[in-house]
Formats: structure tokens, sequence, C-alpha cells
């Protein structure tokens, strides 16, 4: 092989040849073997120059390629010298004269147009990469919100945020995470109203990061997270632009990584992982009652088996004692010990769940079915497992249906798991030094700088309007303070007048 | 000198980490004890503990503020000498050692009796050290937070004891001062021990933000101990007999017992393990200000280092003994004393000092 080592390193220049010839054996030897490469020779018909077009069949439109540059410039004919601009009915049109760019270009779908003679090529903003239709997010559906989620083009999903907020303040910054992938990754910012201490050092957290490519928005929350040993995620991914956007407003940055149908936003708290979007259109009663719930359900998904396992095993003198009887009689006859018992349904439910996930949706019912009907029923009358364990175990796991975040309903898992362990060596003692430990967690933690546990620890009444419960939008005047916005205000509603009769 | 920039902490949570280190475990014995010494009439002398303690409260804050944004610590060594200055730092960290030693005996030996029998103190022990290193490694502010979540998670707590009311005989509290005035004057040597951690004002003094409010925030959290210990004594006079509150050691604890809904019993236990975040807004706090102060004295960069071996050393002291509760008694009681002397009688000494030699060495005032 006759192949020049590739060489990454954009400080040494390549520039390009004047003779077409040489610069065709050039990009030939930077991509051989590469069959889905095109070069295409002709003559411009305008000015009589020998050239060539080379681009990535598949990356690239071509119906763009065709009508839009081969056909100017090779049937219409005003005359013309050499060295003349030349007619090209494409948008984005760029001189490069250095190899590296040309490279990066093709690959990225550009086409590239050499032309004898000339010390620079023409980089076409051709591309057109197979791409998926808007469709409705699958993580986060929603009533009410906007049926739009995110795609895997970064250029879509950016303007679809634009959509939502149509204001020159919303900047963004553009940076490249990847020696390999060039993954283009571009934080989103209201540049009136985002605190720029948090966005520089956002912007150094991603700077910072050298990898050989990011596939996916969750790789990148993890490299620039605050805390990698925490079991709590410190980063909102959303699937969803009206949610993005909603984020925005408030204050916080939104990091928009190319290839990847997700976004991150950051700074947030452990409450942000209880707002959903459809709070804001339904009534503020309905939805302050879901916030409610939604913390009702975090608190029984993590610790109801563990509460459960210790009142059975050390606590029982505080069962009444009609209950008492029912529960003995239906743990009477089942031969494990309470947490054999937990850990067995909790193992199960989680299998099920994951099975769940990864089969195409037709089997997917089937396995509800088995593990509902079957394991419910069976395992019951068996005397394997008592019919109150059944109960705890399905009341939990509608808890963490509730949650509307998946990275948060994970995170309730394995600590569940934990507060079942703590359970059944110190019984209520243990649950409480669990939930300790875990605000002592909370308390440290930070999401890129910020409180994690704000508003209620660091306690900001202000704020409660808009996390633990869900006032009157007219009542939400000001930005949430844990994002330390520049600009506070959000908007001069007052209460709409009731008319008299 | 010490950067308190980044570890500043509010007025709400500087009032209630010291509400929390004076309530914590005291709460539990305090109407025994205020019964012990004047009968019914015992909870009259809560209000004149909380004069005594605001009195107490402002000659802290009068001692800090001439101190001007420094620790006291520094003050006293700029003052008379390093040496003294660390035997002050010693002493300081020797009193919460005993404060957090006995909050931290107190709630173990309540878990055991209540909870968990079986277990072993050690290993109760190193389970409440676990987040309590955790949160005291944070430095105030984090327990500042702290104090705030306990505060706003165990809001809910007295109003269970309003079901005790059922039972109530307002008229145990009739004649007031049926045996004089001196049983009453008596009962306030009670309301000491459960109103220590005033001190706690001497280190987290320099980290208050508002530094003018250090005197209006001191008022407002002796009055949330008062009103609190007002409510559960009163409480527990109405509901136990004027004799009979004397003989239960906890009667907080086991006034509960009369509460019962069809869908729990003995209420008490959950009750308890709950509690546990109530007390340990006494070790928590000091265990800081004992790594803290220890620091100083060995002058190292951070509390870390002596925080780690106070607890390593706390649970391997645990292994091989664990007072009793006549013991822990008599910790108590060694309290009292100690407590009055290092929180009402040596600010007022340090008070008398600062200003004269601010009198009589006006250039390099402090």
């Amino acid at each position: 092989m006759n192949v020049e080592p590739q060489e990454h390193k954009s400080g040494d220049a390549d520039p390009i040849r004047i003779e077409l010839t040489d610069n065709i054996q050039h990009v030939h030897r930077l991509f051989c073997d590469t069959t889905d490469f095109i070069i295409r020779t002709f003559t411009i018909k305008q000015t009589g120059e020998a050239a060539a077009l080379i681009y990535i069949d598949g990356l690239t439109d071509r119906p763009a390629i065709n009508n839009d540059i081969l056909y100017p410039l090779q049937i219409q004919s005003d005359a013309g010298k050499p060295g003349d601009e030349l007619v090209m009915t494409v948008g984005h049109v760029d001189k490069q004269s250095d190899f590296h760019h040309i490279e990066t270009a093709v690959l990225h779908g550009s086409s590239v147009l050499f032309i004898h003679g000339r010390t620079y090529a023409y980089v076409l903003g051709t591309g057109g990469w197979p791409q998926r239709a808007i469709e409705d997010p699958q993580m986060e559906a929603s009533l009410k919100g906007a049926h739009q989620g995110f795609v895997e083009t970064s250029g879509l999903n950016i303007a679809m945020i634009r959509r939502y907020i149509p204001n020159r303040e919303l900047k963004m910054k553009r940076l490249v995470v990847g020696e390999r992938g060039q993954t283009n990754v571009t934080i989103l910012y209201l540049a009136d109203v985002m605190n720029n201490e948090l966005l520089l050092d956002m912007e150094k957290r991603i700077q910072q990061v050298d990898v050989d490519v990011i596939l996916n928005t969750g790789e990148l929350s993890e490299l620039i997270e605050d805390n990698p040993f925490s079991l709590f995620p410190q980063f909102v991914l959303t699937e969803r632009p009206d949610s993005a956007a909603s984020q925005l407003l408030q204050g916080r940055c939104v990091v928009v990584v190319d290839r990847s149908p997700s976004v991150l936003v950051a700074p947030v708290s452990f409450f942000s992982y209880f707002q959903s979007i459809d709070d804001y259109s339904t009534r503020w009663s309905i939805a302050t009652f879901l916030r409610l719930l939604r913390m009702f359900a975090f608190i029984t998904a993590a610790f109801l088996p563990a509460f459960y396992i210790a009142v059975v095993s050390y606590h029982f003198e505080i069962i009444p004692m009609k209950l008492l009887l029912t529960l003995g009689e239906s743990r009477g006859q089942v031969p494990f010990p309470p947490f054999v018992e937990a850990i067995i349904m909790e193992i199960t439910l989680e299998m099920l769940r994951e099975a769940g996930v990864r089969l195409p949706a037709p089997v997917g019912q089937t396995v509800g079915i088995v593990g509902g009907i079957v394991l419910g029923q069976a395992v019951v009358q068996a005397g394997l497992i008592s019919n109150v364990m059944v109960i705890v175990v399905a009341f939990t796991a509608i808890s963490s249906f509730i949650l509307p975040n998946y990275d948060m309903v994970a995170a309730v898992r394995l600590i569940r798991f934990m507060l079942m362990i703590l359970a059944t060596l110190f019984g209520f003692v243990g649950i409480i030094v669990g939930l300790m430990t875990m605000i002592a967690h909370l308390l440290t933690l930070k999401s890129l700088g910020m409180p994690y546990g704000i508003p209620l620890a660091p306690v900001k009444f202000a704020d409660w309007r808009d996390t633990i419960v869900r006032v009157p939008l007219w009542l939400m005047d000001k930005r949430p303070r844990s994002t330390s916005p520049k600009q506070e205000t959000r908007q001069n509603t007052s209460m709409p007048k009731e008319e008299q009769p | 000198m010490i950067n308190t920039d980044k570890n500043s902490i509010t007025y709400t949570q500087f009032v209630l980490i010291i509400t929390g280190i004076q309530i914590s475990v005291a709460v539990l014995s305090l109407p025994r004890k205020l019964a012990e010494a004047a009968g019914s009439d015992g909870w009259l002398a809560l209000p004149l503990g909380f004069i005594l303690n605001l009195v107490c409260s402002y000659i802290i804050v009068a001692v800090m503020r001439s101190c001007s944004g420094r620790t006291l610590i520094d003050t006293v060594s700029a003052m008379m000498g390093k040496w003294i200055g660390k035997a002050f730092a010693l002493a300081l960290a020797f009193y919460f050692l005993n404060l957090m030693y006995d909050g931290l005996v107190r709630a173990i030996l309540i878990v055991k009796i209540w909870l968990m029998p079986n277990t072993q103190a050690y290993v109760l022990m190193l389970l409440l050290l676990f987040p309590a290193y955790k949160i005291a490694l944070g430095g105030p502010r984090i327990i500042g937070r702290y104090a705030e979540l306990v505060t706003v998670i165990s809001c809910w707590l007295p109003f269970v004891y309003l079901f005790t009311l059922k039972y109530a005989h307002w008229l145990n509290l009739l004649p007031f001062f049926k045996e004089g005035f001196l049983p009453v004057l008596y009962a306030v040597k009670s309301t000491i021990y459960p109103t220590l951690g005033l001190a706690a004002v001497f280190i987290l003094y320099p980290y208050l933000k508002n530094k003018e409010k250090a005197a209006p925030a001191l008022f407002i959290s002796n009055m949330i101990t008062t009103t609190v210990y007002l409510f559960i004594t009163i409480i527990c006079f109405i509901y136990y007999s004027p004799h009979e509150s004397k003989f239960y050691n906890d009667p907080i604890i086991s006034i509960l017992k009369t509460i019962e809904f069809r869908f729990i019993e003995r209420i008490e236990i959950p009750f308890i393990s709950f509690y546990l975040f109530v007390f340990s807004l006494v070790w928590i706090p000091s265990m800081y200000i004992v790594s803290y102060c220890m620091s100083l004295v060995f002058e190292l960069d951070s509390h870390r280092t002596p925080l780690r071996v106070l607890c390593i050393v706390l649970i391997v002291g645990t292994f091989f003994y664990m007072p009793t509760f006549n013991q822990s008694d008599k910790i108590q009681h060694f309290l009292t004393w100690f407590g009055f002397s290092m929180e009402y009688v040596l600010p007022s000494i340090l008070l008398i000092a600062i200003t004269i030699y601010n009198r009589y060495r006006p250039r390099n005032a402090l």
C-alpha cells in the first residue's frame, strides 16, 4: 500500500496544487479503498477549465449535485475566461485551499470542486445524508405538548428550538468534540438571561473532553458531569424541542449534539426530574397534584420494599392485630426470609422491564402476560411468595413508571436495592440512615456548579412555585433563582380579572 | 484567618443550626427534669430560662462583634498569646466533644431500647456517623442546608402531639406556683442543659452573611427553642398527672403510645426513627466544630483529618465502652455545669477582657 500516513494535526498545512492531476492523485491517495467516494472530471463550459468534483455518495444530495452544480457548469455557456466566478446554484459555497479542511468537509457530506489552475477549491454545501422524519418523541410522550421530537441532525434540532424562540438573543457556541468523530456540539443559550459564569464553565468542560467520538448525548453528559460517582443524573436529557425551549427561557443552557436525538440541559436540580412539559398546559391545580403525586411516587418507589422488609422482619408490632393476622396467613407458608422474597420479586420485575424494552412491540405484550399473570398468580399459589409482597412490588413498579424521566427512574432502582439491604440489616434505623446519607449526598451534589437540592436545600421558597407545586402561570413572574439568571423578570401578567355579575 | 466567602450561611440557616443544637436530644428528658424540680410548675421555668439565654446570647454577640470579622480564637491569640488561644480552642473542642458524645450516646441508647435491642452499639455508631461525616465535611454551608432541610421535613412532628390533647387535663397545670416561687427558680437549672449550644456562635459567627443580624437571629432561635419546649412540656404535663411525669424516662416518646390509628399501632417506633434527623442536628455541627477547633490547635489546612480521626476514635471507642443510661445522665449533669461555665461565665469574662484590652491598647485595637 502506498498510503501516506494520515496527519490529523491541523498545524501543518497541506495546500492544494495548481495542476488538477496532482490534486486528483492526492485525493485518490487520501481516499483509497473507499468505494463510496466519487470523482467526476469534466470541463467547465463557461471558462473552458478542466475541473473535478469529489463527493461521497450517500452523504450528499444527488439532485443538488446533478441540477445545481453539474448542469449549470456544463450546459450554460456565457463566454468567460479562466479564473472567472462560476455559475452555480448552490447556497453555501466556501473557498478552501487546505487538504485537511477539504477532507473533513467531504467526510461531513459536502462536495468539493477542484479547478485546474486555481489554488483553492470550492466546498459546496450539498449535504444530504440519510435521516428519519420528525416523529413524536418516544421517551417523553405528552398529551398536550407538541408532537415533534428531536432527530439526529443538529441543524434541524436547533431550527426546531429556534421556532419556539425567534429572538436574536438566542445565541449559540459551536464546538467540535472528538478526534475521529469530529462531532459538532452546540451550546444554545439566551444571551440576556443565562448566567455567564455557568456558560463559560460549560464551554470549558466540553472543550476538555478528548475522546475518539461522541456517539450520543449520554456519553457527553457522563464526561462533563460534576460527580461521576453519583447515582443521580446531573443533567436532564430531553427529546422535546418545547421542553428545551422552556428550559432556555428559565435561564439554562441546552447542548445539542449532532447525530443524537436528545439534547442536554444544564444546570438542573433534583426537582427538574419531576417536571413535565404537560404541567404547563394542564390546569395548575391538576399540575400541582401531579407534581406532588410524582414526589410521592419517588418516595414509594425508593422506600416501599425497604419499609415492608423492615416492618415484617423487625417492627411487626406497629401493625394492628387484624392486619397482622392477614399478613401472617399470607406469609406463613413462604419459605424465604422477607429480604430474599423481596429480592426475587424485584429482580423479576427488573428483568421483565428490560425484556419489554428490547423486544419488538408484539412480543413485548407477551412478556407482560407472562410476567403479570403467570408469575404474579402462580408464584403466590405455589406458596413461594406472599400476596402482600406481590402487591408491594407491583405498587413500586407503578410508582416508578409515573416519574417522567428515565434517568431518575434508573437511579431510584438502585437506591431501592441499597435501602432494602439496609432495612434487612437494621430495620427502620437502616432506612433512616440510608435517607440521611442520600440527603447528605444531595446536599453536596452540584449540577454545573449549582446546588442540586435547590429549592429545598438551600431553601428558596420563591422557586417552590415551579418545582414542588405549579402555581398559576401569572404568578410565575420570576425566572428560577436556581440558575441565577441575569434577567430575573419573566413576565408581567396580572391575575385575570373575574367579571362581576 | 478563614475564607468565609464560599462557606457563608444565611440568616435562616444560622438560626436553625443554633436551634438544632439546642433542641436535639435534650427535648426528650426535659419534661421529666422540670417535673422533678418543680412539679407541674416546671414549665414556668422555661420563660425564665429564655431570658437567661437571651442575655447570654447578647453577651456572645457582643464578644463576636468586637472581634470584627475574625474568629474568636484568632482574637484570643492576638490578645493573650498563641498558647492561650490554642488552649481556648481546645476547651471549645472539648466542650463540643461532650455535647456531641452526649447526643450520640443518647440517640443510640434510645434506639437500642425502643428499636434495635440486639444490635451492638458500635454498629449503630458507625451507621449514624456515616452520613454525619459527609455533612460535617462540607462545612457550615452544607450543615446550614441540612438544618434547613431537616426543619422542613420534620415540621409536621408537633402536629402529631396534638392528637394526645384528647386525653388532656388542663387542670393539671393549676394552680400556678403551688409550692411558691423557689422550686420554679430551682427548675431554671434544668433548662440550662437543653439550651446549650449557643457557644457554636463563636465558630459560626464569621460565616454569617449579615453580621448585624446576629442578635435578632439568636433572639429568634431562642424563641423557637423555648416555644418548642413550652409546647412539649405543657403537652406532657396536661397528659400525665403531676406525679406521673417523673416516672417516665423520656415522656416525649412514651406519650406517643396513646396515639393509635386503625392502620398503625405503636406509632412511637417510626417516630423514634424519624427523630434521628432531629437528634442529628446536635452531633453534626458539633463534629464540625470539634474538628475545626482541632485543626486550629494543630495548625492544619482543613478539618478533614481531625474529622476522620474523630469518627474512627468514636467507633473504636464505642466498641470497647458504651455508657449506660445512668452514665449518660451523669454526662448530662456534668454538661450542665460545664456548659454553664462555657456559655454563660466564659463569654462574660471574655467580654470584659476584650473591652479592657481595647481600651488600654487603642492603637492596635481589635
